[in-house]
């Protein structure tokens, strides 16, 4: 088990490594830096007209012009040992301070979606698979072509639109007005919980209906196994021999797909967000990337990606503990 | 003999998308207390069916006929008319495993992987008696030793996977004698086994059974296995018994058709260098069951006009010996 | 003692028999593909928006940048064939006349249940050219005066049903180049790791893990951003599709790669080996067969994912601008709740989407079903 641990390490590590120079090439693509903006930005408002020598001189002074490896090298050694994601490009401020408690946030988000996906999906797929071929897993069935045809973010629109037309109440954001700024205390803790089950509803919808339909298919796989029929002929109760032994390996695919869900929530995280003007990370993204604040961009995907691998690792851990069979083979 | 278990016009139909098949029609055996009923037939002839619905281990589109007849003599001397008990009733949990085991083809798929040999044992174990974790797993070592298991304070806390195939067989054995069922159904368990390890199974199982007083019903296509290891068989086809009796009078002096044609099929090393002597023909399946006798599309003295019209009766032909076959009806004779 | 066999076989079952036997493996995927309701269902869907989009100029009363001052953010107007006045065998709609709003003091266009416009198909319209090639005069249908708006306006006037059969055009095509363009990325990269095994291989396989790791959309937005904004409509149009297979050729990779290392271990590949079939033979006869009818389910897979992020793209503003229409596009005027309280029928696209993207996916899935020759039909 130790090996398995070590191997798994090392090889995120050397995921994030490279994740971060793609990360970087990039912060590199969109054409010219910030120099200019920056230049021009500090010097209008003291009313002297730019030079192109002023904004090289402010390219030396911010290390713009040094060659790309060497501003990788600062810029990841700085993230690494320091915390320091560098300056935002609009504010002049670091890029921590503008993302402040949205990491946070995004991960409530996370794992609010994650504990609403699998609670349902294992039982209802459970559900469908012991009752296959009756209504009810018909219209399961209808439910997850759906998941995969209607994206998040127009589930989001459609939702907002029913709830402000019908019911007359706007379901957007992460608070209440005003609560956004205050300091943390209990009660904003509660707005934050009785405002996010809306969007972590919203995420989970397509993870939903893929696992709904992995959890199925798993369970009758399992179900005609002969080591079910043996532990039948052994006496062990029905429900028991249910949750015992096909429903415990039926939780494998799911346990092994968390990574890749929780790399579709994200994905999908900057669409929803916009839609439902949600103050966290992936609405931040988008309005980076709008502004070509690379810097704040670059930093927010780094993010993202790192609790990504992270979670490949947490459940590449799970699944080898919860399947001995897993050690062995690696 | 004394009966353990009575089998009597069982009939199985099942529900398919083809329409209803009976693939069994009314089979009739007794397994006697410590003996070992050898069920023979090939692949198709439903002897895996058969037995499952003694535990009513069917499938939901299995149907079971309100004539058969399956009584049960439990370990405490009460009968157990297992046709009537309804699925998820208490009696036939106890039933399954408590009075009645089953091993498997496969010993590896038989175990979940992801628990211990160990913890499937003494789960069955805690499921039939009274003992409690500590008493439970001391049993389970204990079974583990009778079936030859070296180190089974070590092997109880693996998994199956983890061990040999020898082993697995060992251990597969061990899991569905651990409650102490009095009928053990053997669903071929050797037939995946090379012959010596096969000799080897089969001394594992003649012992137990005497240790245990254990009764068997032995299912397999190899008649050399029947030889070795059941005083009694019955010969399957097409889902009835065409013959059955002490093995010793089955084989010496087959009464038919397709019995004696099975017994010429045998290869002989006195015969090296005549042809081999199949069955002509193939099993027909299930849903396209030949009318009358159901052997008669590939019996050479089959009588025509009559095995193809009427199903032969059972002609008794001794105590516990009968076979269904028209050419031992003959007038005047009883018809069991 | 003979075979058993409960009757003799009919002319007409000899005669299908043979047919089946002689048929190419490509008429057997059609015959099962077409046993499939739902899938044939969703081929004639797709083939009737490709229809309509690839001839959008003839379908479309009016162009997609085409303004109607006198009918801003205008509910849809249904051609009826009865009113108060009476029935018509020709479908009309209500005229419309000005009038003031009397809180706004604006004028603007209401309907005049009076008047009666009949519509008409095959009108003439101002010359343009079908697909930017063939010139053609006349439209599907429209009205003789004013503007017949079936699915309403946008608050700039545009007609909703013209702009979104050009942006079905739009997206689909982008669709395909990019399922094009990944594929053949998937192909070269993959093939070449295939080819040279060993060291190449591996890292490329683990390239293309890492780059799977990445979220997607955030991906796409950071390809898409690095765009300039001065890049006209042609230029960012083949710019997506790019991205969109730049970003999409690992999966593609990922699945051609493992198709053809479990097909290479089936037992009839290795029994071509054993027979002494040249691996030229072996490639051409054996395994291309199964592998191609595998890969263009993967291809059809593929395409729901390439308009789902190109609509979220430009919905989003980062993918194609205005002028150009897709249906993304047109969704970013449905995005507050304000347009979608005063004119939900922005949202039309959005059906669209969806629509587009079942269609797709319930034909990969019979696809996938017909060209598999173990799964069962029934």
């Amino acid at each position: 088990m130790a090996r398995f641990f070590v191997e798994r390490f090392l090889g995120m590590i050397a995921t994030l490594f490279v994740v971060s120079i793609m990360v970087f090439i990039i912060m590199e693509l969109p054409p010219g830096d910030y120099a200019d903006r920056f230049a021009f930005r500090k010097f209008s408002g003291l009313g002297i007209t730019v030079t192109e020598a002023d904004i090289q001189a402010i390219r030396v002074e911010l290390g713009l012009d040094r060659p790309a490896i060497e501003r990788y090298w600062s810029w990841i050694t700085n993230i690494v040992l320091r915390g320091d994601f560098g300056m935002a490009y609009a504010f002049e401020t670091p890029v921590t301070r503008v993302i402040g408690d949205k990491g946070f946030l995004t991960l409530a988000l996370l794992f609010f979606t994650l504990i609403i996906t699998y609670l349902v999906a294992i039982p209802v797929g459970i559900y469908a698979a012991v009752r296959r071929g009756t209504a009810p897993d018909y219209g399961l069935t209808v439910f997850s072509y759906l998941g995969l045809a209607l994206p998040n973010f127009m589930l989001a629109l459609v939702l907002l639109y029913f709830a402000n037309r019908y019911f007359d109440i706007n379901i957007g954001g992460l608070f209440s007005p005003g609560m956004e700024r205050a300091p943390w205390s209990l009660a904003k803790l509660w707005d934050l919980i009785t405002h996010m089950w809306l969007p972590a509803l919203v995420l989970a919808w397509s993870a939903l209906a893929y696992q709904i339909q992995t959890v199925r298919a798993t369970m009758l796989d399992e179900l005609g196994k002969l080591s079910v029929t043996a532990a039948r002929a052994r006496g062990v109760p029905e429900g028991k021999l249910l949750v015992k032994y096909p429903a415990r390996l039926a939780v494998n695919p799911v346990v092994s797909t968390m990574g890749f869900d929780v790399n579709r929530i994200f994905s999908e995280l900057p669409i929803v967000a916009a839609v439902l003007g949600l103050t966290e990370l992936g609405e931040l993204l988008l309005r980076a990337y709008l502004d070509l604040d690379m810097n704040v961009a670059g930093a927010i995907l780094l993010m993202l990606t790192t609790i990504i691998v992270v979670m490949n690792f947490l459940s590449d851990l799970l699944l080898a503990w919860l399947d001995p069979r897993i050690q062995l083979g690696g | 003999m004394d009966p353990i278990l009575q089998v009597a016009d069982l009939s199985i139909s099942f529900r398919t998308e083809e329409g209803l098949i009976t693939p069994i029609q009314g089979v009739g055996f007794e397994v006697g207390r410590g003996r070992t009923l050898g069920l023979v037939g090939e692949s198709g002839s439903g002897k895996s069916v058969t037995t499952k619905a003694l535990m009513r281990l069917l499938p939901g589109n299995a149907r079971i006929d309100p004539a058969s007849r399956i009584r049960y003599r439990a370990k405490s001397g009460e009968w157990i008319e297992v046709h009537t008990l309804r699925d998820g009733a208490r009696a036939l949990r106890r039933l399954r495993g408590g009075e009645i085991g089953m091993i498997f083809q496969e010993p590896m798929a038989s175990f979940s992987p992801v628990y211990t040999v160990g913890n499937q044992m003494v789960e069955s174990i805690r499921l039939h008696t009274p003992l409690n974790r500590r008493e439970a797993r001391a049993l389970a070592i204990e079974m583990l030793v009778k079936v030859g298991l070296s180190n089974p304070g070590q092997r109880i806390d693996q998994y199956a996977h983890e061990l040999s195939g020898g082993m697995r067989q060992r251990a597969m054995i061990a899991l569905a004698l651990a409650a102490g069922p009095a009928l053990l159904i053997a669903d071929e368990p050797t037939t995946a086994l090379d012959v010596t390890i096969q000799a080897q199974v089969l001394d594992l199982m003649r012992d137990l059974q005497r240790d245990l007083g254990m009764s068997m019903i032995f299912i397999t296509h190899d008649l050399g296995v029947i030889a070795q290891i059941a005083q009694d068989v019955a010969v399957m086809y097409l889902g009835t018994i065409v013959e059955r009796g002490p093995v010793r009078e089955v084989l010496k002096s087959p009464q038919h058709p397709y019995t004696r044609g099975l017994l010429r099929a045998i290869p002989s090393l006195d015969r090296l260098d005549k042809r081999l002597s199949p069955v002509p023909g193939d099993i027909p399946s299930p849903s396209e069951r030949p009318a009358g006798c159901p052997f008669h599309t590939r019996c050479a003295e089959a009588i025509a006009g009559v095995c193809d019209r009427i199903p032969p009766a059972e002609t008794v032909l001794g105590p516990d010996r009968s076979a269904r076959c028209h050419l031992l009806a003959q007038p005047g004779r009883a018809t069991a | 003692m003979a075979a058993i066999d409960p009757r003799p076989e009919s002319d007409a079952e000899r005669r299908a028999r043979e047919r089946y036997y002689s048929a190419s493996q490509w008429t057997l995927i059609w015959w099962r593909f077409r046993r499939h309701r739902m899938a044939m269902a969703g081929a004639a869907v797709l083939a009737t928006m490709a229809i309509l989009g690839l001839f959008a100029e003839f379908f479309a009363p009016y162009g997609p940048t085409q303004r109607n001052a006198t009918y801003l953010s205008g509910p849809p107007m249904v051609p009826m064939f009865c009113d108060h006045n009476g029935c018509s065998l020709r479908p009309f709609v209500h005229g419309t006349r000005t009038e003031r709003d009397p809180v706004t003091l604006r004028s603007r266009s209401v309907p005049d249940p009076e008047t009666r416009l009949h519509v008409q198909f095959l009108v003439e319209g101002p010359r343009t050219h079908l697909m930017g090639v063939i010139p053609i005069e006349r439209r599907l249908f429209g009205l003789d005066e004013g503007r017949l708006h079936l699915w309403g306006t946008d608050s700039l006037g545009r007609d909703i049903f013209s702009r979104t059969l050009y942006a079905t055009r739009t997206s689909l095509s982008i669709g395909v180049l990019g399922v094009l363009i990944s594929f053949f990325l998937a192909l070269s990269i993959g093939g070449a790791a295939g080819y040279f095994g060993g060291a190449l291989d591996y890292s490329i396989q683990r390239l293309t893990e890492i780059i799977r790791v990445i979220p997607v959309i955030p991906l796409y937005m950071g390809l898409a951003a690095a765009m300039p904004r001065e890049w006209s409509t042609t230029q960012v149009y083949f710019a997506m599709t790019l991205i969109l297979g730049a970003v999409g050729w690992p999966t593609l990779a990922r699945r051609i790669r493992s198709q053809l290392l479990s097909i290479r271990n089936e037992d009839y590949v290795v029994a071509a080996r054993l027979a002494g079939a040249k691996p030229r033979r072996i490639i051409a006869q054996h395994m291309l067969p199964s592998f191609t009818s595998f890969i263009i389910v993967d291809l059809v897979i593929s395409f729901p994912y390439m308009i789902l992020a190109e609509t979220a793209l430009s919905f989003v503003g980062l993918g194609l601008r205005p002028p150009a229409v897709s249906w993304g596009v047109m969704l970013q005027d449905a995005q507050s709740i304000r347009a979608i309280e005063q004119a939900p029928w922005l949202f039309i696209p959005a059906v669209f989407v969806v629509v587009a993207v079942l269609a797709f996916t319930v034909i990969g899935d019979g696809l996938r079903d017909a060209a598999d020759p173990y799964s069962d039909a029934r």
